[in-house]
C-alpha cells in the first residue's frame, strides 16, 4: 500500500498523447445528447483533481483522497490570495515547483503536484467547488464567465493547456497514486464539443 | 543554606587513581564505585577530577552525559558545573562522554522509589515488582522521565566545586599561598595579590596534588548563573546551520543505506530486487531482520532503489483493523484483566450503587512520535570494535544491543552520542541502530549511514499506547463526592522493556498515571487499571501514561463539576490539600482572570495534572468561529522547584503545551490491514503555527526539590482544551483526536 | 549540471530528477539543509532559489540548472549574522533546532517581501514550516523583532 518516492517520467509535450479538437457542426447534436455529454463533463469538472483548485472567493484550495477522510482545506493554512497564485503569502510554487516542459517531475504520494505552469487557483469566476451541476453548466455556457471562451474555444483551451504540460493534462494523469479525473482528456474534449454543438444545454433547477 | 550543608557529605568521594601516563582524579562513587571513564583517555599532565570535568593545558571539557534532544540538556548540565567551577561560557567545550555506569541516573531510580512510596493500598510484592521494572529500565545511564535536571542538579554542582577546590589546591602547591586565601573567577584561580592563574595552566600540577575530598555548595544567594536567563550554548550553531546532527555525518568512505521493514512488524515472505540492483549508485541490496536494505552512494538513490524492490509482507501479530483494537480494549474491563487497584479511598462502589450522576467513556488513540530528524545511525564495524554515531537516550543498553548484532562485547561498542533533532521518546528505541549495525556488519571496514525515510519512520514508529477509560461519579449539594474510574490500555512499560530484553513484571504504572495520583480527595475515589494483551507494540511518548490518564480524569472531573453546578476551579481547590498543587491552580486561575465572562461563543477550560512529580495547571480560552474552533490563549502555571534558566523553561513549557494541544487536536495512528494508515506529516501534523495560541507561563518554586519539566506540561493541555470547547459550545469531547468531532481553524 | 551555492559555483553529474535537497546534502555536503519529510510538508529543506524561498525536496535538479542557491550557511554573508538569526538568538527560539534553518530562511524571505508582517501574514507564510518542539510563540516574536530591526536599519 505504501510506496515511497515513486518516480514517474512526465512527458511535458503533447506529442506523446496527441489530442485534437474536432467540433461537430453547431446545432447538429440533440439536447438529450448534449445533456448526456454535460453529465460527463460535470463528472470531470466536479472531480477533486479539477474542483479542488476551482474554489471560491475564500481562495483556499482543497485536499482530498483516502488519507484525508472527507475533503478538507489544504493544510498548512495555505491561501492562494486574491492573486490566486499565493503571491500575498506563500506562493504556490514554493512547493508546487514550476517545471520546464519536458522536465521530469518529482512525484510520489502526497507530494505537491508539479506542472510546467506556475501552480495557481483558477479565477474566482470559474468556481466549481461546492457548486451544483446547473450552476457550473450556466457558468461554462456564459463566455463572460469563461474568460471570453465559447464552447469551441473551451475545447481548444483544454487542448492547448495539455500541450503546455499544464493543469488539464495533469488532472488526467496526476501521478502519486491519486485518482485521475474520469474518461480521459480526449473524451472530455469531445464531450465539451458535443455539449456545445447541442447549444450548451443545462438542466434547470438541478 | 541548609541544603548545601546536607549535600556535601552525601555524595562525592574523591580518590586518586594512578593511570598510565598521568593521574586521574576522582574515582567517583555513589553507592557503588565506578571507575572514572575519563581516566582512560588522559595524557600526561591532564587532570580529570571526576567523570564530568577534564582539564588539560589546552582547554577544559565538561562532560554532559544526558542526551540533548532539544531540551537544552547540554547547556543545563554545563551551567551547573560552571556555576561552581567559576567558568564563563566560551571557556569550555562540552562532550557527551562515553556510555558508562558512572553516569548512572540517580533521579530515575529515585523517581521510581518515590512513586512506590506514594502508592497507597497496594501490596508490598506489587510495589517491588513495579519498582523493579522501572529500575531495570531506567536505573542505568539514561535520559527520559523528565529526570535530567533532578539527576544533575546536585551532582554536577558538586563536580564543579570539586574541580574548583582541587585547582586551588594545585595553585597552593605552585605558589605556597594558602588555598583558603584564594578565590576563583572566570576560569582562573585568583591569588590575594591579584595574580590570576588560568585553570589550564594548573592542570599539570593538579594532576599531582591530593584531591579535595569534600566540598560545600554555594547557597542560592551566591549563584551567578542558576535562576538567570542564559543564552544556550547550542543556540548560535542552531541558527547558523553549524549544528551537526547524526543525520549530517559523513565519515570518509561512507555508504548510504535505506531500509524498509515490515509495516506489520511481521516477516518478509519474499522480495524481488532485480529492478533495484542495476540502478545508478546502488552497491548492494541485502535482507535484514524483518525487511530489505539498499546500500548506495547517496541517500536519495538508496531511497529510490528501495522503492523499486517488490516485497511481500507477512501478517501482523496484532489485530489488522483499528476497530478490532478498540474492541479488544473495550472488552478488557474484567476481573481477569485487572492489573491493579491503585486507589480505594472511601467506598466508591457503595457510593455509586444507587446510580452515577456522570458515566462516560473516554478514548486516547495511538500517536506517533516523529521528531523532525528522522531516525538514523552511522555504524562502522571492524574487528576490534564497533563505532556508532547516533543520538540515543539509553547508551548502555544500546551498546549491548549492537554488540548482540555484531558479535562483539558490549565494551567494544563505542557510542558517539549526537545532538538529536527531537525525540519525544522516539530515541529510546533500538531498532534503527541494530538495523544499521546489521548492514554495517555486512560491510565491515566501511562506515554505513542508515537514514530512515519519513515513511519508514511512520510505518515502524512504536506509538503512544492506546487507552480507554470508563468513569463514573456522584455529586451532592453542589460538590463532587465520588469518583470511580477504570483505565484499560496496552501496557506500555512491558512492551518497551520487552524490546530492551528485560521481562516486565507486575502492574503497569503508566496505565493509571495522572489518574491514581490526581491530587484530589473526594470522599470516595477508586482507580483501577486493566492491561490489554495482544495490541500493537507501543512506546513512551512524551509524558507517557499521563498523556492519556490526565485527559480521562480531568475531563471526568469537569463533567462532574458541571453536574454539581460547581465552579471547576473552586471545586478542584476544595478537593485538594497539597499546597504545591493548590499553588499552581490558583496561579493559573489568577493569570487567566478565571471567573470573568469570556463573552459570546467563547469559553475557558481548566485542567490540573501531576506527572513526574510536577503539578501543572493550564487554562485554555477558545472561540467558536465560523471557520472552526480557534484557541486564543493558554495560561500555564507549574511548580518543578528551583528554576535553572527561566527562559529555557518557558520555551520548554510552551513547547510541551503545543505538543499536548496539537496532538489532542490533530493526530492519531490507526491500523488498517495491519499497517499504520498515516505515512507522513500531512496525516499527522501535530500543531502548526496558525493554530498556536498565545501561551503565558508562570513557574512557581515552592516544591521542595527540583524536578524535570520536559513532560509535565503535556497532560493538562488536552483536557483543558476539551473543557474549554465544552464551555464555548456545549459539546463534550471524550475522544482524541478532537478533529474527529470538531473543526479547528 | 551547474549550480551556485552560497556564491560558490559547482559542476555536477546527477540525475535530472534528483531533488535539490539531496544534491546539496549528499553531493555537495551542504548539511544545513535538512531532510524532514521529502514531500514539502515540513519546510526543513527550505532554501532560497534565485531569491525565492522554495522547498528543496521538491526541486528536481534539472529545474535548478544554473540557479543561485542560498542556504543557512550563506545567510548573512557567512560570518555575519542576518537580522533574523540575531532575533532568533535574542529570543532563544531553538530547542532541538532541526527545523530552524528552514524557519529562518522562510522568515528572511517573508521580511524581504513584507517588512512589517501582521500575525495573520506570519501564520499564512510560516505554517508550512513544521516545528515538532513547538517553538512557534518564539518564532512569531522573533520575526516581529527582526522586522523592527530591519526597518530601523
Amino acid at each position: 500500500m505504501i510506496r515511497f518516492l515513486v518516480l514517474v517520467l512526465f512527458t511535458g509535450s503533447a506529442a506523446a498523447q496527441e489530442v485534437t479538437v474536432d467540433p461537430p457542426e453547431d446545432g447538429s447534436v440533440s439536447r438529450a445528447e448534449g445533456l448526456a455529454a454535460w453529465e460527463r463533463v460535470h463528472d470531470v469538472v466536479s472531480h477533486p483533481r479539477c474542483a479542488n483548485c476551482h474554489v471560491g472567493a475564500d481562495n483556499i484550495p482543497m485536499w482530498s483522497g483516502p488519507s484525508y477522510g472527507e475533503t478538507r482545506p489544504h493544510g498548512m493554512f495555505i491561501s492562494g490570495g486574491e492573486s490566486r497564485i499565493g503571491a500575498e503569502f506563500l506562493p504556490c510554487s514554493a512547493c508546487h515547483v514550476t517545471l520546464d516542459a519536458g522536465q521530469s517531475r518529482t512525484d510520489g504520494p502526497h507530494r505537491p503536484p508539479q506542472v510546467a505552469l506556475d501552480w495557481r487557483l483558477a479565477p474566482v469566476d470559474f468556481q466549481w467547488f461546492g457548486r451544483s451541476s446547473a450552476e457550473i453548466c450556466a457558468q461554462m455556457a456564459d463566455p463572460d464567465r469563461t474568460g471570453g471562451r465559447d464552447w469551441v474555444a473551451l475545447a481548444e483551451h483544454l487542448r492547448d493547456d495539455a500541450g503546455h504540460g499544464g493543469f488539464v493534462k495533469w488532472g488526467f494523469d496526476p501521478g502519486g497514486g491519486r485518482a485521475p479525473a474520469p474518461y480521459g482528456l480526449q473524451a472530455h474534449i469531445d464531450d465539451v464539443l458535443t455539449w456545445g454543438a447541442a447549444g450548451t444545454p443545462c438542466e434547470t433547477g438541478g | 543554606m541548609t541544603r548545601a550543608a546536607t549535600i556535601t557529605r552525601r555524595t562525592l568521594l574523591i580518590g586518586a587513581t594512578a593511570i598510565a601516563g598521568g593521574v586521574a582524579f576522582g574515582a567517583w562513587a555513589v553507592r557503588h564505585p565506578h571507575d572514572n571513564p575519563l581516566a582512560e583517555g588522559l595524557g600526561a599532565g591532564e587532570a580529570s577530577f571526576n567523570p564530568w570535568v577534564k582539564v588539560t593545558g589546552a582547554g577544559i571539557t565538561l562532560i554532559t552525559p544526558h542526551a540533548d534532544l532539544g531540551q537544552g540538556a547540554v547547556h543545563m548540565q554545563a551551567a551547573l558545573i560552571a556555576e561552581e567551577m567559576d567558568l564563563e561560557f566560551g571557556q569550555f567545550d562540552t562532550a557527551f562522554g562515553p556510555p558508562d555506569p558512572a553516569y548512572y541516573n540517580r533521579a530515575m531510580a529515585a523517581e521510581a522509589g518515590a512513586a512506590m512510596a506514594a502508592l497507597t493500598p497496594i501490596s508490598a510484592a506489587m510495589a517491588e515488582a513495579v519498582a523493579g521494572g522501572a529500575m531495570k529500565l531506567f536505573g542505568v545511564q539514561g535520559t527520559g522521565g523528565s529526570t535530567s535536571a533532578p539527576d544533575s542538579f546536585d551532582k554536577l554542582r558538586e563536580a564543579g566545586a570539586v574541580a574548583r577546590e582541587t585547582l586551588k589546591r594545585a595553585a597552593e602547591e605552585l605558589t605556597g599561598v594558602s588555598a583558603a586565601e584564594m578565590t576563583t573567577e572566570a576560569g582562573r584561580v585568583i591569588l590575594p595579590d591579584g595574580r590570576a592563574l588560568p585553570y589550564t595552566d594548573l592542570a599539570a600540577v593538579a594532576a599531582e596534588v591530593a584531591p579535595v575530598r569534600d566540598v560545600v555548595l554555594r547557597p542560592s544567594s551566591e549563584w551567578r548563573l542558576i535562576g538567570r536567563p542564559m543564552a544556550r550554548i547550542d543556540m548560535a550553531d542552531k541558527v547558523t546551520g553549524r549544528q551537526v546532527y547524526g543525520i549530517d555525518l559523513a565519515p570518509e568512505g561512507m555508504l548510504h543505506a535505506a531500509v524498509r521493514t515490515s509495516p506489520r512488524r511481521g516477516e518478509v515472505l519474499s522480495y524481488d530486487a532485480s529492478a533495484a540492483a542495476g540502478m545508478r549508485g546502488v552497491q548492494d541490496v541485502i535482507a535484514v531482520t524483518g525487511g530489505v536494505a539498499v546500500l548506495a552512494d547517496n541517500t536519495w538513490r538508496a531511497f529510490r532503489a528501495l522503492d523499486a524492490v517488490e516485497i511481500a509482507w507477512g501478517p501482523a501479530a496484532y489485530p489488522a483493523e483499528q476497530a478490532e483494537h478498540w474492541e479488544a480494549v473495550g472488552a478488557s474491563f474484567t476481573d481477569a484483566r485487572m492489573d491493579a487497584e491503585w486507589r480505594a479511598d472511601g467506598d466508591a462502589a457503595a457510593a455509586l450503587s444507587a446510580g452515577a450522576d456522570v458515566a462516560a467513556e473516554y478514548r486516547a488513540p495511538y500517536v506517533a512520535h516523529q521528531p523532525l530528524e528522522p531516525l538514523n545511525a552511522v555504524v562502522l564495524v571492524t574487528e576490534p570494535r564497533v563505532e556508532v554515531w547516533t543520538a540515543h537516550q539509553l547508551p548502555r543498553f544500546l551498546q549491548q544491543r549492537v554488540a548482540g548484532v555484531t558479535g562483539h562485547d558490549a565494551e567494544q561498542v563505542v557510542l558517539h552520542n549526537q545532538f538529536a533533532g527531537g525525540s519525544f521518546g522516539h530515541r529510546l528505541e533500538f531498532e534503527h541502530v541494530t538495523l544499521a549495525a546489521e548492514i554495517a556488519n555486512a560491510r565491515r571496514g566501511t562506515p554505513v549511514k542508515l537514514t530512515y525515510s519519513r515513511e519508514q519512520d511512520f510505518a515502524t514508529d512504536f506509538p503512544r499506547h492506546i487507552a480507554m477509560a470508563r468513569g463514573r461519579g456522584a455529586v451532592a449539594d453542589g460538590h463532587v463526592t465520588a469518583i470511580d474510574i477504570d483505565v484499560a490500555g496496552a501496557p506500555v512499560t512491558a512492551s518497551q522493556m520487552g524490546r530492551i530484553g528485560l521481562g516486565g513484571a507486575g502492574p503497569d504504572t503508566q496505565l493509571p498515571a495522572g489518574v491514581w495520583n490526581a491530587p484530589y480527595g473526594p470522599e470516595h475515589f477508586r482507580v483501577r487499571s486493566y492491561a490489554v494483551p495482544g495490541l500493537a507494540p507501543v512506546s513512551s511518548w512524551r509524558s507517557v501514561g499521563a498523556s492519556c490518564g490526565g485527559f480521562f480524569i480531568e475531563t471526568l472531573m469537569d463533567e462532574l463539576c458541571h453536574a454539581a453546578g460547581a465552579d471547576p476551579v473552586e471545586e478542584r481547590l476544595r478537593l485538594m490539600t497539597d499546597p504545591v498543587a493548590r499553588g499552581v491552580l490558583e496561579a493559573a486561575a489568577e493569570m487567566a482572570g478565571w471567573g470573568r465572562d469570556p463573552g459570546e461563543d467563547r469559553g475557558l477550560g481548566v485542567a490540573l495534572v501531576e506527572s513526574f512529580g510536577v503539578p501543572v495547571a493550564e487554562i485554555v480560552e477558545v472561540t467558536a468561529t465560523e471557520g472552526g474552533i480557534r484557541i486564543d490563549a493558554v495560561w500555564v502555571a507549574s511548580d518543578s522547584g528551583t528554576v535553572i534558566d527561566p527562559v529555557n523553561i518557558e520555551n520548554h513549557i510552551q513547547g510541551a503545551v503545543v505538543w499536548g494541544l496539537g496532538h489532542a487536536m490533530n493526530s492519531e495512528i490507526t491500523y488498517r490491514d495491519g499497517m499504520a494508515e498515516q505515512s507522513n506529516y500531512h496525516a499527522a501534523e501535530g500543531m502548526r503555527m496558525h493554530q498556536c495560541p498565545r501561551i503565558s507561563v508562570r513557574t512557581l518554586e515552592a516544591a521542595p526539590r527540583i524536578r524535570g519539566i520536559g513532560e509535565p506540561p503535556v497532560p493538562p493541555a488536552a483536557p483543558a482544551l476539551g473543557n474549554a470547547i465544552f464551555a464555548a459550545t456545549g459539546q463534550r469531547l471524550r475522544e482524541m483526536p478532537f478533529r474527529r468531532h470538531v473543526r479547528f481553524v | 549540471m551547474r549550480l551556485t551555492v552560497n556564491g560558490t559555483e559547482h559542476e555536477l553529474d546527477v540525475e535530472p530528477d534528483m531533488p535539490l535537497l539531496w544534491v546539496l546534502r549528499d553531493e555537495l555536503g551542504v548539511t544545513g539543509v535538512k531532510y524532514g519529510c521529502g514531500i514539502a510538508q515540513c519546510g526543513a529543506c527550505t532554501v532560497h532559489l534565485d531569491g525565492m524561498a522554495m522547498r528543496a525536496c521538491q526541486v528536481p535538479a534539472a529545474a535548478a540548472e544554473g540557479a543561485e542557491v542560498l542556504t543557512i550557511e550563506g545567510l548573512g554573508g557567512g560570518d555575519a549574522l542576518h537580522a533574523v538569526q540575531r532575533a532568533w538568538i535574542d529570543e532563544q527560539v531553538a530547542q532541538c533546532g532541526y527545523c530552524q534553518a528552514g524557519q529562518i530562511l522562510q522568515a528572511a524571505w517573508l521580511l524581504e517581501t513584507s517588512p512589517a508582517p501582521s500575525d495573520e501574514e506570519i501564520d499564512r507564510v510560516m505554517s508550512g514550516n513544521l516545528c515538532r518542539c513547538g517553538t512557534y510563540p518564539r518564532i512569531r516574536a522573533a520575526i516581529h523583532a527582526a522586522a523592527a530591526a530591519l526597518r530601523e536599519g
